[in-house]
Parts: C-alpha cells; sequence; structure tokens
C-alpha cells in the first residue's frame, strides 16, 4: 500500500505559490513529492503543516529545491529539519505564522 | 499448596500373602519369625505396601552374615539378623521383632536414643567403639560392650525414615584383655620382689587395679596354729567385717569358709546376712552377690592359704572367670612360694662364706700337712699298682686315676708350699755352678714325649756357653717346667723352642712357643700371682695361676729376669736373663757342683701334660670306657642332665655318678659345646665346671640365662674355687647352685636332685604359662623391642605356617606381603607394625601371607610389657585368622556401599554411573568401563570419571570387551590387570571391566564380591531404568497438560515441581487466546504434589479452558469449575486466579479462587496488588456466586501471577512472601520478562530449595510488537500504522512517538533499500519491546549495508545522523546473514 500523501499547490496573491503538502512523506511518496517541486517555478512555499510523517527521504528531496522554497512546519517535524541542518538554509515558519517580510 | 496430604506413589490396596512372602525371601529362621510378625499392626503395615527402600534394607539386612539391627518408621519398628540374634538379642528373641526399638532396647535407650536421634536428624551415621552397656539378655543386668556404627535408612524419597546399626559385640575381648592386662602385671615384677609381705603388696596394687573384674580380694594364709591370718586385701576399708584379720580354719560361724580352701577345693559363698553389708561395689553399681574361695596351692603340700574373690555380679561365674580367679590366686601362690625359697637360698649363701673362711684359715695353717698324708697314699699306690694292676683290670684303672690325680694334688700342694715360703721369704736357694746348657737340654727333654704327642715340634738349641751359671737346680728346674708345660697347654700346632745362648756377661734362656699369644694388655699382669687369662683356647685350663709368679721368683732368686714377648695369635717368647758366676749371689748359700738331676715332681708336670692330650698314653688303657664327648649316656631315667667338664677324670666320673643314680646324661667338654647342646635339647639340669676353656662355666650359665629358650635351664656349678666371692658371683650369674670341690659324690647327687625338683616347682608357673599360651586358640608372640619376634605358639605357626624352629623373626618378617606385588597390604603391615613397636598397646587387623603364600587376615591385639628376667621391654600379642570375618565385612561393606549409591540414583544413567565408580573406589582401579552391547550400531560406553566412545578404545580391549559379552552372565573373569563380569541391561547386556592397572592381584574373594555387587547392580539399573520411563511418561504428560506450548507475546512463565524425580505437580498456568483477540490468564495450584495432584490438575486445567473459550467472563468460569471440582476426586480446595486480558488496552477483569493476589509493578516504581475478586477455592460451595474485578495494567508495567509455594515459607506470614515477591518484580521491571521470571525463581529460593510445587506467570503490557515485512517500499506505511498504535498503548508522548517513529521509519528504509537492490521481496524484521523505564527497538533484514552508496548516498546520512538523534543508542551489527539495527529510547 503507498503512503497516504497529497498535495495542493495553489498562487498566493503576492505571486508566492503555496504548496500544502498532507499525509505521510516516505521514499515511496517522496517522488511524488519531488515532481511537484520541480513543476513549481518561481518562490515556493511547502507547507508541510498537514504532514504527519516526514523522515530522510523527504527531507533530501527539499534539500535539492532549497534555493527556492521557505517551509512551514509543525512542531511534530521540527526535530527532523533541525538535525538535518535543512532549517539553516531554507526559511522556516510555524503554522500561523506571518509570512516573512 | 495450602495443605500436604502422604500420597503413597507405590503400592496396593489389597493385602495379599504372596507378596508379603516376596519381601522375606533370603532363608533362614529370621525370615520367617519376621515374616510371622502381624506387620499390619505396626506403623509400617504389610510388607506389600512397604516401600522399595525398606525392602531392600530388609533383605541387606536378613541376608548379612554380620551382626546388625534396623529400625523403620515413625515409631522405629525393629528388625535384626540371625546374626544380631545369636550374638546379641538373647532371649529377646523374637518377641523383638517388629516392636519399637525404644521397647525392645528400653533398658538401654538412655544410651542409645540419643544416637538413634542424631542419625534420624542430621542423616549423620555415628561411631562408637567398645562402649559398655548392661544388656538384660539372659535375665539379668549383664556387662557387655559393642563396637557399632548407626546410619541413616531412607525412603524411596530420600528423607531419612530409619536406622541401620551394624554391631560387633566385643565383651569377650575387653574382658579377655582386662584379665589379661591384671594377669600380665602380676606376672611384670617379681625379680625385685625379695620377701613375702613385698610380694603381697605388689600383688594387692596390681589386683587393686582391676575393680571390675575383683571389686574385692582378700589374701589369707594359714599358720600352724589353725588360724588364717589375713595377709592383703583389695578394696575393703580398715576394719570391714567381711575381712577380719583372723579365721578358724573349720569354725563353721567364721566370715570364710576356710577349710574348703585347706583342702585344695574352691568354695563360691552367696553374699547374704550380716557380715556382708556395705561391701566394696569395685566399679559397679552394686556390690557383688557371691565370692569365690579358692586356694593359695602349694605343690606336695597343703595350700599357702586362699584367696577371697568378690565376684563382678554383671558376669556369670563361668569357666572362664573361675580360670581367671585361680591364675590370680596361682600367681600368688607362685609369689610366695618363691619368695620363701629367695629367703631359703639366702640362708644357704650365708652359710656357704661362713663354710669358706673357715676352710681358708683351715688352708692357710695346714696346706703343708697334706705332704705326708699324700706322701703315704702315693707309696703305697705305687706299690699296690704294681701288684695288682697287672692282674685286675678295673683296679688298675682305678688305681691309675688315684695315682694321677695324686700327682697333681701333689704338685698343686708342693706349688702351693713353694708358694707360701716364697711369700715369708722362707726360700733358701742352693746355688751350685752347672752347665746351663746341659741341664737345660736335660730338663726339655722330659717334656719331648708329650710335645710330640701333642704333634708338635720340640726344637733344642743349647750350645755350650763355656762359663758356669750359678743355680739351685731343684728350682731351676720349676722354672724350666712351668714355662715349657705353659707353652704345651697354649700351642696346637707349630714348634715349641728352648734356646740358651751367651751374651756379654750374661746367660739368656729363651723359651719360644708358636701358640696362641698372650694379648698385650694382659702382659704386664702376666707375673702376677694368681693371675690368670681367662676364656682363651687351651688344652685345659687347670692350673693355679702360681706358675709364672714362683718363675719369676725364682729367676730373681738367681739374680736374674724374666720377660716375655707375644704377639696375640702368633706365639710367646719368655727370655731369662742370668749372670754368670756367683758374685751376685749370697756366699752361704753357694754349694759345690754335684747335686740331684732330676726333681722328684717332674713326673707331675709331665704326667699332668699328658692328661690334656687327646688319646693320651697315659690314660690310654680307659679311654675306651669314658664317653666320647657329647655323646649321650642312655638311661632308663627321663630327667637329663647335661655336664660339661675340661677335666676328662671328672667328666667321666660325673657321667658315671649321675647316670648310676638315674639320670640320662650328655657330657660334653667346655661351656661353648654346652651351650649348643642345651640350645638344641632342654635339661633338667646342668652341671657345669666353672674353670673351662673357650666358654667358661659362668659364661655359660649367663649365656644360658639370655637365651629364652634356655634362660629357665637350672644349673650348678662345681668349682675348686672355695670362697664367699667365688660363690655369690656364680650366684649372680644366675647359677642355681654352687657346688666346691672336692665334694662327696651323696651330696652332689642331693644337690642335683634337690636342685631339679626346685626347679621344677620354680617353673611350674612357666611350664602352665607355656602350656596355656600353648593351648590358646589364638596365635601367641612375643617381640623384643625391636619387633623381632622372639616366642610363638602352636596356633602362630598353625596360621601362618612359620615354626618355632625358625625364631627370632627379625622384621622385616616373612609374613609381610609382598611391598612389589602388594605395595598397600606391605604398607598396611608397616604401619601396623610401627604402632607395635611405638605404642603401649593396640589392636589392628592387617593382611599377612601364610608360608605357603596365601593371603589371610588376621586381627592383632598386643600390649608392650617387660620382660620380667632380663628386665628388658618386649611386646606381647596375640592375633587372629580373620580373613573369613574380614572378607564378609568387606562383601557386606561394599554391598551396603553399592546399595546406597544405587539407591540414590534417580536415573538408569546415574545408576549405571554409580555403579561404575563404587567399583572404581571399591578396586582403587586405574578406570572402570559399562559397556552396553545392544541395539544401536556400537555398544555405548560409559566410565567412571569421564566420557569415552568405543571407536576411542584400543583394538585390543575392544576385543576383549566382546569376547566378555559372549560369555556366560554374572561369571567373574579377570587377568592379571583386570577382571570383568556380564550382566543384564535394561538395554542389552552390560560389561563392566575394572582396570586393576599392575597393582594388585585379584583374588578368589574379589572375583566372589565382584559377581555379589553385579548381582545387585543388574536389579537395580532394572528399577531405575523402570524409574526413567515412569518418569518420561510423566513428563510427556505433564508437557502435554502442564501449560501452551507457545504463550502469547509479553508473557514468561516458570514452573518447578516440588517432586523430583518427576516434573509434574498439582500447580499450573494457562494462557488461551480467546476468539476476540482477548486473553485467558489462569494460574492454579492443587492440593498434594506428584502424579495424583497432576492428575487432577490436568482435568481441572483443561475444564478451565474449555469454560474460557465457551464464556470468557472469569467469574463464571470459576462457578462452573466449582461444579466440575465438586465431582473430581482430589480437586476440592484448588486455588485458581482466573482472567481476562485486552492486550490493546491493558484491561483485566478477573476473579479469584481462593488464590494469592497478582502483585502490578508500575513503570513509576509502585507496586499494587490485585486483591479483588476473591472468594473461597474450588468446589467448596458449588453454586455460590462469585465476584469479578476489573483492573487496567498501566503501559510499561508488569504483572506477576503466582502459586503459593513462590511466597509461603515455614514460619513466615504469606504477606511477607508476597511482599518479597513485589519487591524482586519492582527490581526487574526494566528487565526483560524471561529474564524477570529466572530472577524471581532464583532470589525467591529458600536455601534448600522450593518444598512445594511453583508456578509463575509474568505479563508486561503492551506485549512487544514483532512485524514482519517484504523489502518494498510500500510496505512502509502498514509497518509505521502499527508501530504508532503499538507506541501509543506504551503511552509516549506525541513528540517522542514521533521520533520513535523516524528513527524506525529510516532503519525500515534502509533495509529496504537492500532488500531492493539485492533481493526484492526478502524479509525484513521490526521488534519493539517495551521496559518501564525504555522501549528496544530493532531492524533485521537479510541485506549488508554499504557505508557509501552512489545511488542512493545523498539522504542516506541523513537516515543515520536522524536515528542517533532520534534515540539513545544505535548499534548496527551486520554479519553474513544480514544487518541488525538495534536502537534504545529511554522514556522520560
Amino acid at each position: 500500500m503507498p503512503t497516504q500523501f497529497s498535495l495542493g499547490p495553489h498562487k498566493q496573491p503576492d505571486g508566492t505559490t503555496v504548496l500544502a503538502v498532507s499525509g505521510e512523506i516516505d521514499m515511496s511518496s517522496a517522488p511524488a513529492l519531488a515532481a511537484a517541486l520541480e513543476d513549481t517555478a518561481g518562490r515556493l512555499v511547502v507547507d508541510l503543516t498537514a504532514v504527519e510523517y516526514l523522515d530522510s527521504a523527504g527531507i533530501a528531496v527539499l534539500f535539492d529545491h532549497a534555493h527556492h522554497v521557505e517551509l512551514v512546519v509543525p512542531e511534530l517535524l521540527a526535530p527532523v529539519v533541525t538535525v538535518s541542518g535543512l532549517g539553516e538554509l531554507v526559511t522556516v515558519r510555524g503554522p500561523g505564522a506571518a509570512p516573512p517580510v | 499448596m495450602c495443605e500436604v496430604t502422604e500420597v503413597r506413589v507405590a503400592g496396593s490396596d489389597d493385602g495379599d500373602d504372596s507378596s508379603t512372602a516376596d519381601v522375606f525371601v533370603t532363608g533362614g529362621d529370621v525370615t520367617r519369625d519376621l515374616a510371622a510378625v502381624d506387620w499390619s499392626a505396626t506403623p509400617l503395615g504389610p510388607p506389600a505396601e512397604w516401600p522399595q527402600s525398606l525392602q531392600t534394607a530388609v533383605d541387606i539386612l536378613v541376608s548379612s552374615r554380620f551382626s546388625m539391627w534396623m529400625a523403620w518408621g515413625p515409631r522405629l519398628t525393629f528388625f535384626c539378623n540371625a546374626a544380631y540374634r545369636r550374638d546379641t538379642l538373647g532371649r529377646k528373641y523374637p518377641w523383638a521383632l517388629g516392636r519399637p526399638a525404644s521397647e525392645v532396647w528400653a533398658e538401654i535407650w538412655d544410651d542409645i536414643g540419643p544416637r538413634i536421634d542424631t542419625v534420624l536428624s542430621t542423616g549423620q551415621a555415628t561411631w562408637d567403639e567398645g562402649l559398655l552397656l548392661y544388656l538384660e539378655r539372659s535375665g539379668y543386668p549383664e556387662e557387655s560392650y559393642h563396637t557399632f556404627s548407626y546410619s541413616p535408612l531412607r525412603d524411596d524419597a530420600g528423607a531419612v525414615v530409619g536406622m541401620l546399626c551394624v554391631v560387633r559385640e566385643d565383651t569377650e575381648r575387653v574382658i579377655a584383655e582386662r584379665r589379661m592386662t591384671t594377669l600380665r602385671d602380676l606376672g611384670s615384677d617379681p625379680s625385685v620382689v625379695r620377701t613375702e609381705q613385698q610380694m603381697l603388696t605388689f600383688t594387692s596394687r596390681q589386683l587393686g587395679r582391676n575393680r571390675r573384674d575383683l571389686p574385692f580380694t582378700a589374701t589369707y594364709l594359714f599358720g600352724e596354729d589353725g588360724l588364717a591370718r589375713k595377709a592383703a586385701s583389695t578394696g575393703f576399708a580398715d576394719g570391714h567385717p567381711a575381712a577380719p584379720a583372723e579365721l578358724v580354719v573349720g569354725d563353721a560361724a567364721s566370715v570364710w569358709p576356710a577349710a574348703g580352701p585347706a583342702r585344695d577345693e574352691p568354695v563360691v559363698v552367696d553374699l547374704k546376712g550380716t557380715p556382708f553389708t556395705g561391701l566394696p561395689t569395685g566399679d559397679w553399681p552394686e556390690p557383688p552377690s557371691q565370692a569365690l574361695l579358692v586356694p593359695l596351692l602349694q605343690p606336695g603340700a597343703t595350700p599357702y592359704g586362699f584367696l577371697v574373690a568378690g565376684l563382678n555380679r554383671y558376669r556369670p561365674l563361668d569357666d572362664t572367670y573361675r580360670g581367671f580367679v585361680e591364675l590370680v590366686a596361682g600367681h600368688i601362690a607362685a609369689g610366695i612360694g618363691s619368695a620363701r625359697s629367695y629367703r631359703a637360698q639366702q640362708r644357704r649363701a650365708e652359710e656357704l662364706t661362713e663354710l669358706d673362711r673357715a676352710k681358708t684359715v683351715f688352708f692357710s695353717n695346714i696346706s703343708h700337712e697334706f705332704r705326708t698324708p699324700l706322701t703315704l697314699i702315693m707309696g703305697p699306690l705305687e706299690d699296690l699298682r704294681s701288684r695288682v694292676g697287672a692282674t685286675d683290670e678295673r683296679a688298675g684303672q682305678d688305681l691309675d686315676v688315684i695315682h694321677r690325680n695324686g700327682l697333681r694334688l701333689g704338685k698343686l700342694v708342693n706349688s702351693l708350699l713353694d708358694f707360701s715360703r716364697l711369700e715369708a721369704g722362707r726360700m733358701q736357694g742352693r746355688f751350685e755352678p752347672v752347665d746351663l746348657s746341659a741341664v737345660t737340654t736335660e730338663l726339655a727333654g722330659v717334656f719331648r714325649s708329650a710335645i710330640d704327642k701333642a704333634g708338635l715340634r720340640l726344637d733344642v738349641d743349647t750350645p755350650p756357653l763355656g762359663r758356669q751359671v750359678h743355680l739351685d737346680r731343684g728350682l731351676w728346674e720349676k722354672v724350666i717346667f712351668n714355662l715349657l708345660s705353659n707353652a704345651l697347654k697354649f700351642t696346637f700346632e707349630g714348634a715349641i723352642t728352648v734356646a740358651v745362648r751367651a751374651d756379654h756377661d750374661q746367660a739368656v734362656v729363651t723359651v719360644e712357643d708358636t701358640g696362641i699369644g698372650v694379648p698385650e694388655d694382659e702382659l704386664p699382669r702376666l707375673f702376677q700371682r694368681f693371675h690368670r687369662i681367662e676364656n682363651v683356647r687351651a688344652r685345659s685350663t687347670e692350673g693355679s695361676g702360681i706358675g709364672l709368679a714362683l718363675a719369676q721368683e725364682i729367676v730373681s732368686m738367681h739374680g736374674g729376669t724374666i720377660t716375655a714377648d707375644s704377639v696375640a695369635g702368633e706365639g710367646s717368647t719368655f727370655t731369662i736373663l742370668l749372670p754368670f758366676g756367683s758374685a751376685h749371689l749370697p756366699a752361704e748359700s753357694l754349694i759345690p757342683a754335684g747335686g740331684t738331676t732330676v726333681a722328684p715332681d717332674a713326673s707331675a708336670y709331665v704326667q699332668e701334660a699328658l692328661r690334656w692330650l687327646p688319646d693320651s698314653t697315659a690314660t690310654g688303657s680307659r679311654s675306651a670306657q669314658e664317653p666320647p664327648s657329647g655323646l649321650q649316656v642312655a638311661s632308663t631315667g627321663a630327667t637329663r642332665v647335661l655336664v660339661a667338664d675340661d677335666n676328662a677324670d671328672m667328666r667321666e666320673y660325673l657321667t658315671r655318678l649321675l647316670s648310676d643314680a638315674g639320670y640320662q646324661v650328655t657330657a660334653v667338654i667346655d661351656g661353648q659345646e654346652a651351650l649348643e647342646a642345651a640350645r638344641a635339647t632342654t635339661f633338667d639340669l646342668v652341671v657345669s665346671d666353672v674353670m673351662m676353656p673357650r666358654l667358661d662355666g659362668l659364661a655359660l650359665v649367663a649365656a644360658l640365662r639370655e637365651d629364652p629358650r634356655t634362660a629357665s635351664m637350672p644349673a650348678l656349678l662345681l668349682s675348686a674355687r672355695a670362697g664367699q666371692e667365688a660363690s655369690i658371683e656364680g650366684l649372680h650369674a644366675g647359677a642355681d647352685d654352687y657346688l666346691i670341690k672336692p665334694f662327696a659324690a651323696a651330696e652332689l647327687l642331693a644337690r642335683v636332685r634337690a636342685n631339679i625338683e626346685l626347679a621344677r616347682l620354680r617353673t611350674h608357673q612357666a611350664r602352665w604359662r607355656t602350656a596355656l599360651v600353648d593351648s590358646l586358640q589364638e596365635a601367641f608372640f612375643v617381640c623384643d623391642a625391636d619387633g623381632a619376634v622372639i616366642e610363638i605358639n602352636a596356633a602362630f605357626t598353625e596360621i601362618l605356617g612359620y615354626g618355632s624352629e625358625g625364631l627370632p623373626y627379625y622384621p622385616v618378617h616373612p609374613w609381610w606381603p609382598d611391598p612389589v606385588t602388594d605395595p598397600q597390604g606391605h604398607q598396611a603391615v608397616a604401619d601396623a607394625f610401627a604402632t607395635l613397636v611405638g605404642q603401649s598397646s593396640g589392636t589392628y587387623t592387617i593382611p599377612v601371607t601364610h608360608r605357603d603364600g596365601h593371603r589371610l587376615w588376621a586381627r592383632a591385639a598386643f600390649s608392650q610389657a617387660q620382660d620380667p628376667d632380663t628386665g628388658q621391654a618386649v611386646i606381647v600379642g596375640t592375633f587372629r585368622d580373620v580373613t573369613a570375618e574380614h572378607y564378609a565385612i568387606q562383601r557386606d561393606n561394599a554391598l551396603a556401599s553399592m546399595s546406597t549409591r544405587l539407591a540414590e540414583a534417580t536415573t538408569l544413567a546415574d545408576a549405571l554411573s554409580a555403579a561404575l565408580s563404587e567399583l572404581k573406589d571399591l578396586w582403587r582401579a586405574e578406570a572402570v568401563l559399562g559397556v552396553v552391547f545392544g541395539d544401536g550400531d556400537e555398544p555405548a560406553v560409559s566410565q567412571a570419571g569421564a566420557s569415552l566412545r568405543w571407536q576411542d578404545l584400543s583394538d585390543e580391549r575392544r576385543r576383549v570387551l566382546t569376547e566378555l559379552w559372549d560369555g556366560p552372565l554374572l561369571a567373574p573373569v579377570s587377568d592379571h590387570t583386570w577382571s570383568g563380569i556380564v550382566l543384564e541391561h535394561p538395554r542389552g547386556r552390560l560389561v563392566l571391566w575394572i582396570d586393576l592397572g599392575t597393582r594388585r592381584p585379584f583374588t578368589d574373594e574379589d572375583r566372589l564380591l565382584l559377581s555379589l555387587l553385579a548381582g545387585h547392580v543388574g536389579p537395580s539399573l532394572t528399577r531405575a531404568h523402570q524409574i526413567d520411563q515412569q518418569r518420561e511418561t510423566a513428563v510427556a504428560l505433564q508437557r502435554a497438560i502442564l501449560g501452551p506450548s507457545e504463550l502469547p507475546a509479553g508473557f514468561a512463565v516458570r514452573y518447578e515441581p516440588a517432586t523430583q524425580p518427576l516434573e509434574v505437580g498439582g500447580d499450573w498456568y494457562d494462557t488461551v487466546t480467546l476468539p476476540d483477540g482477548r486473553i485467558g490468564i489462569v494460574v492454579g495450584d492443587c492440593v498434594g504434589r506428584g502424579l495424583p495432584a497432576a492428575a487432577v490438575m490436568g482435568q481441572l486445567r483443561s475444564a478451565c479452558r474449555a469454560l474460557l473459550l465457551t464464556d470468557p467472563r472469569p467469574a463464571q468460569t470459576l462457578m462452573a469449575l466449582d461444579r466440575f471440582a465438586a465431582k473430581l476426586d482430589g480437586a476440592l480446595c484448588t486455588t485458581v486466579f482466573c482472567g481476562v486480558l485486552d492486550p490493546v488496552t491493558g484491561h483485566l477483569s478477573y476473579s479469584t479462587a481462593g488464590h494469592p493476589p497478582g502483585i502490578i509493578a508500575g513503570s513509576d516504581g509502585s507496586t499494587a496488588l490485585l486483591e479483588g475478586g476473591r472468594s473461597l477455592p474450588l468446589g467448596v460451595r458449588p453454586g455460590r456466586a462469585r465476584p469479578a474485578a476489573e483492573h487496567t495494567i498501566p503501559a510499561r508495567a508488569t504483572l506477576l501471577l503466582y502459586t503459593d509455594g513462590l511466597v509461603e515459607r515455614r514460619r513466615r506470614s504469606l504477606d511477607e512472601g508476597i511482599e518479597r515477591a513485589g519487591r524482586v518484580l519492582h527490581d526487574g521491571r526494566a528487565k526483560p520478562v524471561e529474564d524477570l521470571a529466572g530472577d524471581l525463581m532464583t532470589r525467591l529460593a529458600p536455601a534448600a530449595g522450593y518444598d512445594d510445587d511453583v508456578a509463575l506467570l509474568l505479563y508486561r503490557h503492551p506485549g512487544p510488537l514483532e512485524v514482519s515485512f517484504p523489502a518494498e517500499p510500500a510496505e512502509l506505511g502498514r509497518v509505521r500504522k502499527a508501530l504508532r498504535s503499538w507506541l501509543s498503548q506504551c503511552q509516549l508522548d506525541t513528540l517522542q512517538a514521533q521520533n520513535v517513529l523516524v528513527a524506525a521509519g529510516e532503519a525500515c528504509a534502509n533495509a529496504v533499500e537492500h532488500g531492493h537492490r539485492d533481493s526484492p521481496g526478502e524479509i525484513v524484521r521490526l521488534r519493539a519491546e517495551a521496559f518501564a523505564d525504555r522501549l528496544h527497538l530493532s531492524v533485521a533484514d537479510t541485506g549488508r549495508w554499504k557505508t557509501a552508496d552512489a545511488s542512493s548516498g545523498r539522504h542516506r546520512g541523513h537516515g543515520i545522523a536522524f536515528m542517533r538523534a532520534m534515540t539513545q543508542n544505535v548499534t548496527i551489527t551486520t554479519t553474513a546473514d544480514g544487518t541488525t539495527v538495534d536502537m534504545q529510547i529511554r522514556i522520560v
């Protein structure tokens, strides 16, 4: 059974694309995430608020796109982002916080 | 278990008589009488129900020939065998059989009861040697001694339920030794006892030391006035009416009937009435009830008196007791006789001294008066010889003797007179000028014939000197004759040389011989008056010792000197220097030349010299009549006399005199021959001259006294040497009498007769002792201080084959075992010998070798003693042949030991191993093999102490073993180095093979023992085999009924039955997985133990399981089980815990039937008891509703359920035990449940192990998660879901749960990647286990990780980093079989 996973990209008024991800990101679902990030040009906010599981497979995809993404990371996933060092490369916000100016 | 009831494993309900007979199969009266006992009336019940152990013990007992009894069961029911009946039980048989031992031995129960208690309570054997017990087996309290050991007897379960006593009665030995000691002490010291009173005091002291056999004694001596006076007593206080100072013999009113002993008759007196109150009790609680009066016998006369001996009331007055008292009396009588005869002897010695003094005075006054009568004898005698000698041969011979001895007497008288004249200065020389050469040649010529006769050469070298020497010719002759006579006496081969020469102004005369010479230290005293060199080889010892002194005096009168040079063994030279001329002589003593030519006594010198020579012409006419030396003169009389005298006349005279008096005479020529004759034959008297060559009379007597064979041979010394000193010297040397020459024939005969009779009286005791010793059944020996055997008796020779002709036997004695073939036996004897010479007394049992080579065992007892004659320490001992007894004991011990070891064995392998090691120990074998030739491919080999396979054995050994296997059963076969036997084994034939090494022979006794042992081993193996089978069956049954073969996750169990060797019991645990996923948990405990309880347990367990499946409500299940239990025998009062657990939530509903509460140890360190839902044990109130309770087991808490065997201890409350279990549970909450279960069993076990069945069940919530999945990425989501759910059961917070999830996810992803790459679809296993304080995760795959993997390396680094970041301890283990990741997560 493949990992449950869904993507919801939509444009913000400021032209930033927001990609809302839900479900679990593991080695079975990471390729789909990678594909979605490839397809989106320009600044991208990846909202992980609804993600229940994220492991090194997903982190690796996010590292590949670190140059153009910002992350919204819920508390549950914070250790993974911090431990991997991804938080030092990309802008990370908590859920509900205002986007950086 | 709550209660314990006795369970009989073996046996049956029906008391059938045929099985009674089976128990008592060994034949004999005792077996019959045992079978006749109404056993059902005893606590042991009918024999058919007896346990095997009792049957075996009884069988061993009755079949043993060694004295044994045993007691069994709660009242110590008494059994004994035939030997015990015969030796000890006496009249109590057969009454005693089957009775309580305390009743059988009521009178000694105070002594033996505590010993038996010790055996029963400690299981340790006791040992008592020679214990004094008062037995009432013959109708009165009897002094008895026993050596015995009590050893424990165990029942089939190994508990001590009885005792076996192996006993040897020592009464005879102890009492005999005690009496022997008294007799020995009595005889120990007579040599210093001089007077009668000293002797009696000594005797009393000795008798007073044996207060057991002689509680009191009194010695009365008869006086001539009709009174008997008390001379000594023991035990009595002064003035006791039973020991008056005087008794009137024949007075019926006196205390003791002295008339009986006065007539030589012993009398037994019953001690009743007035004079006998308050009698001494000796060493006993009660005084004697009888006294024995025995006469003090005086040979050939009325008794000296009598001995009153108070008798030990605890021993019968049997022959040995009576004999002992009589021997004591004999000692006293002999002592009195010896003291009185000593007194007489002393008086005689005083008289002799006086006589000698008078004689000396007489001699010195009138010796010169002899010459007149001698002249008047010799003159007519010459005349008579010439007239009668030619016509009457017999008279002529007698006259020759008279003539010869007349001459000798005359010469002695002359010498004495010369000497006394010299001494008085009255001798006047009359010197005339002579030709010294001519005179000396003439004188030497007189001796020529005698010297020729002696086979010697006489060389005379006397050239004319040309000058004259002034001599008194008569005196000069004495000088030359004395020198020649001496030379002839001491020279046995070679020559005697007489030479005369001139040397300046002196004439030199030498007399030289090649004789025995004179020792250097004797030279200075050679010319002393009366000095004689003792004990040298000479033709005769006749002589006065004044010859050389006289010669020196004479030479000195002539103004000359005489000197002697000598080398011992080569010869002597006497040199006389005489001045020429007469200037040195007083003028008035000079006379002109022309005196007599030959001195009148020249013939006396020559005659005398000729008598020294054998076959002398002077005595030739009667030599035929003299008996040759050493030849016995036959005589009708049996009394044998040995005569030793170097003087042929005297020898002949004595022989004739004694033969005519009826004695059987043996005559010898000197002391040495006499000694040899006396050692070879026993003589009643030795009559010896004092002065003899080689060994003189005094030395002869001393030598006789030194040798025990001749020490008691009386000796009568004859000597011409009168005087006090001489006779005292003779008596000191040990001579019995001393007779001075000349003596009258009648006096000699009287003395001879008196001495023979006196010696017979004196040696009466010794002869009696010899007869007594020879009549002993036991071998008797006496050793000197160095251990050399110097005396033995007939039994000694009979037992060992060594006779008295070989005495003395020096150590190492010839009967010691050979040190090469039997080093152990040799050592045993060497050790015993060390105690023999090193200790004052002792006993030992040793192996000895008969002269013909066969092996014996002897039990010896010995004591140090002092030889009363010599004062030297000797060892006196006895021994008897205990070979049969020794082997019987050895067999019995070996059989008992083997039986014990076999009885302890619980399996066939144990039994065989026990038998092998027992055999190994018994024969001290190098190795013992047991080889079973069964159905297998190759024989199964067992070895005592090591493992071994058939193929490890040498070809030769395999061949030997196979040959043995082919041979007959139970027939021992042996070779020099091994022995073997074949017996039946449950799996085929068993060959027992004993490697004896090279050390000892395997005797017939060994073979007998081996076959007996093998006979025991066979049935024991069968028994062990049966037990094995029983147990295997039981174990199979138990495994079938005990519990689930697979436990649900999270559970751990332990089970330990109390009854070994069976691994089943009445406790159980069970888990049942219910259709809804919940788990039924049951822990129960049936009453009792062993197989019957297990049978009940099995049924209850099955029922409970079925009931739970039907209706998974604990209270209802127990209620249904109540009804079931009420109908099931033995199920009543079973306690049960029944619960239903939801493994997801930890929810537990439960109900308990009288079962101890479960314990829960929480992750936070708290403990709680499951105390709800309690009601009565099963079946007590069937139909009554049971309560149920609920409890939710918190995450990571541990539940313990158990039976009371785990916690119940004697004299401790159950709560205490539960608390202790709670602590162990608490301490182990962070350990895996399997380990914790082990901890509980170990830490709660009593020191001696569990004495009750124990079952325990542990559950930790939640149980471990185990997920297996194919190595596919798509599986990961499902695995995560399961893990997430388990983590929630563990009640981890969300964030920590997420971290665990990531760490596990990374590990799984790695495994899937390897699976993808190398072997897609391989199984990956995830396991997660909770502990109180942590989780443990492991992920295992079959692949191999690569640290730098190009295809997937980009993010794999993150994966491992995540694992390390999210958990506390990550280890990755890669082996050929795959990779395992282990992670520990501490729970905060």
